[in-house]
C-alpha cells in the first residue's frame, strides 16, 4: 500500500515538474532528507527579532523590515508596485523620506498566480490605498494576523519549546504548535489554524490548516480561503544567530500554484525582556476620523 | 609525577561528574507544575481569604465608588472585556477559561491564558527589575520573579500599570501594588494564594485563594475579541450576559 502511495507521490511530483517546475521546487526541497539536530529555539533570555537596524543606512536590509523575503526559486509573495514603491518606517528613517502605505504589484508572477477574485480584491484594496484609505495593516488595527502574516512584525518573537508543543509569542499574540500528532479530523476554524509540528533533521516543520478565512496572508491584504495550508520550516543558520523561517503557502481556492517566502529573525539576548503584552486596542481609536478599520470589539460579554 | 597527574585528571573527572550531577539534581528539584488547568467556579467579586470585605482605606473607597459608578453608567470602559486587553493581577487568576503552565526554558515558568491570550512569564531566581524600570515600563500583569520553597513556587510581582481592576466589580489598585503568590500543585489541583500589598488603597495586606483542576485533556483554544468562545456552562458562577 505504502509502495503504491510512494509511486503515486513520485508520479505526482514528476507530473508537477512537467507542468510547472518552478512551483514544485520548494516542495521538492522539503522532500530531501535533512541531517542535524533539532534547532534549539528557546533559551533563557533569548528572543528572535524580526529586524536589527544596520549600522549604516542599507536600503536592501531596511526593505525587509516588515516584509517577506523572496524564495530562491519559484513564485514568491506579493510585492509592491514599482510605480508606487512601498516605503516602510525603517526605510523612511534610514533614507529620510516619507513613509507610504502598500500598493501591490498586480502584474508580476505573484499577482498572476492569484485567482481572478483574489487579484480583484487586491486591485480594490490598491484603489482604496491610492485614495488615502485603508492603508494600515490588519495587525496595526489589532486583529489577529494569521499565518504566515504572523511573522511579519519586526518585534522580538519569544519561543517556548516544550516536549509536546512549541509556543510562539509575538506582539502579544500567541500561536501553538503541537508536536508529533496528526491533524484533527475536523479542526475548528481559527485565526492561526491548527498547527502540528515535527522535527526533521535540523528543522522544525510546521503544517497548518483549519483557518477561518478572516485573515490576509500578507500586509497587502492578499486574501485566502479556508482551504489555506501553510508549511513552515524553522531552522537555525549563521551559527545559530539567525532563525530562518521558510514557508510554502497553498490554497487551491485562491492561488493557481503554491508560493513561497522567507522571514529571517535575529537572535537577541536580553535577560529581562518579557513577551509583549497585547495592549494594541488600548488607545487605538480613529482619532482623526480617516476611516480606520475599527479594532476588534466584543459586542457582548460572555460572562 | 605521572601517577600524580593521572590521579589529578581522575579527580577532575569525578569533580566534573559531581558538578554535573549536582546541576541535574538542582534542575530536577524544581517541582513539575506544568500542565493545563481550569477553574470550576467563577466569581466577579474577589473572594477574600477568611471572608469579609477588602480593607479599603479612604482613597481606596473613593476609587472603588468611582469605578463602580463609572462601570455602571458606561463612563468607565472595562477594556479587558470590551477590547480584550490583559485583565491584570489578580483578576486574571479568576479567569473562567483554561490556561497552561510551561516550565521551559528552565529559568522561567510561563502562564499562557486562553482568555485574551495573556502571557505571564515568571523568571526563577532572578531579581525584580530596578525600581525606575518598574515605573517606566509598567505592565498589565506586572513584572514577576519567583523562587521555589520546597513544593511551593513563590512569585513576587510589581510594576503594574493603573489600567486594570482587581476584580470584575472595579476593585481598585495603585501602581505601587505588589503581590506575592504562593503556587502549589496537589494531586490534581493547582492552588494560588495571593497576598495584595497596596498601602495606597488598602489599610492592610489581604489575601485571596484560587483553585484550579488539572485538565490535561483540555486543549487551549484561540481567543479573539468578539468571537464565540468555548462553552463555560460547566464553570459554576458564570452567568451568560
Amino acid at each position: 500500500m505504502s509502495r503504491n502511495l510512494s509511486h503515486l507521490r513520485a508520479s505526482a511530483i514528476v507530473l508537477g515538474l512537467l507542468c510547472s517546475p518552478a512551483a514544485f521546487l520548494p516542495l521538492l526541497a522539503q522532500e530531501m532528507p535533512r541531517t542535524g539536530t533539532p534547532p534549539k529555539l528557546s533559551e533563557p533570555g533569548v528572543a528572535w527579532a524580526g529586524f536589527v537596524a544596520p549600522k549604516e543606512p542599507n536600503y536592501a536590509i531596511a526593505r525587509l523590515f516588515n516584509d517577506f523575503g523572496q524564495p530562491a526559486t519559484g513564485i514568491g509573495p506579493v510585492t509592491d508596485d514599482p510605480a508606487h514603491p512601498y516605503v516602510n518606517n525603517e526605510v523612511a528613517r534610514q533614507m529620510r523620506i516619507q513613509p507610504t502605505y502598500r500598493v501591490a504589484d498586480l502584474n508580476n508572477a505573484a499577482a498572476r498566480n492569484l485567482m481572478p477574485w483574489a487579484r480583484e480584491a487586491l486591485r480594490t484594496q490598491n484603489e482604496l490605498v491610492l485614495q488615502g484609505q485603508n492603508g494600515t495593516t490588519r495587525e496595526a488595527r489589532c486583529w489577529e494576523t494569521g499565518v504566515p502574516a504572523f511573522h511579519l512584525n519586526p518585534g522580538p518573537m519569544h519561543i517556548i519549546q516544550g516536549p509536546r508543543e512549541v509556543v510562539l509569542m509575538l506582539t502579544g499574540r500567541v500561536r501553538r504548535i503541537r508536536l508529533d500528532v496528526p491533524h484533527s479530523a475536523d479542526p475548528k476554524p481559527s485565526w492561526y489554524g491548527e498547527s502540528v509540528g515535527r522535527y526533521e533533521g535540523d528543522a522544525l516543520v510546521v503544517d497548518t490548516i483549519g483557518f477561518n478565512g478572516k485573515t490576509f496572508v500578507d500586509s497587502y491584504r492578499t486574501p485566502h480561503t479556508d482551504k489555506l495550508r501553510v508549511v513552515e520550516r524553522f531552522r537555525l543558520i549563521n551559527d545559530g544567530n539567525t532563525l530562518e523561517v521558510a514557508f510554502t503557502v497553498d490554497d487551491p481556492g485562491a492561488y493557481h500554484q503554491p508560493w513561497s517566502g522567507t522571514r529571517n529573525r535575529h537572535r537577541v539576548v536580553r535577560p529581562n525582556m518579557r513577551p509583549v503584552e497585547f495592549e494594541c486596542p488600548e488607545a487605538n481609536d480613529d482619532y482623526f476620523d480617516i476611516g480606520l478599520e475599527p479594532v476588534p470589539t466584543a459586542q457582548k460579554r460572555h460572562f | 609525577m605521572k601517577r600524580f597527574r593521572s590521579c589529578r585528571i581522575c579527580m577532575s573527572c569525578w569533580l566534573a561528574v559531581l558538578a554535573n550531577w549536582a546541576a541535574c539534581a538542582t534542575l530536577s528539584a524544581a517541582p513539575d507544575i506544568s500542565g493545563t488547568y481550569w477553574a470550576t467556579t467563577y466569581s466577579p467579586t474577589i473572594q477574600i481569604l477568611g471572608g469579609g470585605a477588602p480593607p479599603l482605606n479612604a482613597a481606596g473607597k473613593v476609587a472603588y465608588d468611582r469605578n463602580r459608578a463609572g462601570l455602571k453608567d458606561g463612563s468607565i470602559v472595562d477594556k479587558a472585556r470590551r477590547v480584550c486587553v490583559p485583565d491584570g493581577m489578580p483578576r486574571v487568576l479568576a479567569t473562567p477559561y483554561p490556561f497552561e503552565i510551561l516550565q521551559v526554558p528552565t529559568d522561567q515558568v510561563t502562564f499562557v491564558y486562553e482568555m485574551n491570550h495573556q502571557i505571564r512569564v515568571i523568571y526563577i531566581d532572578k531579581p525584580l527589575p530596578e525600581p525606575h524600570r518598574l515605573l517606566v515600563e509598567p505592565l498589565y500583569n506586572g513584572h514577576s520573579i519567583g523562587r521555589w520553597e520546597g513544593e511551593t513556587l513563590v512569585v513576587e510581582t510589581a510594576g503594574f500599570n493603573e489600567r486594570t481592576f482587581l476584580d470584575a466589580t472595579g476593585l481598585p489598585h495603585s501602581d505601587a501594588m505588589r503581590t506575592i503568590e504562593r503556587i502549589r500543585k496537589t494531586a490534581k489541583e493547582l492552588e494560588i494564594v495571593i497576598t495584595i500589598h497596596d498601602p495606597e488603597m488598602y489599610e492592610r495586606d489581604w489575601q485571596a485563594r484560587f483553585v484550579y483542576q488539572e485538565r490535561n485533556d483540555v486543549r487551549i483554544e484561540e481567543y479573539a475579541c468578539n468571537d464565540n468562545h468555548r462553552d463555560l456552562s460547566a464553570v459554576k458562577g458564570v452567568e451568560p450576559q
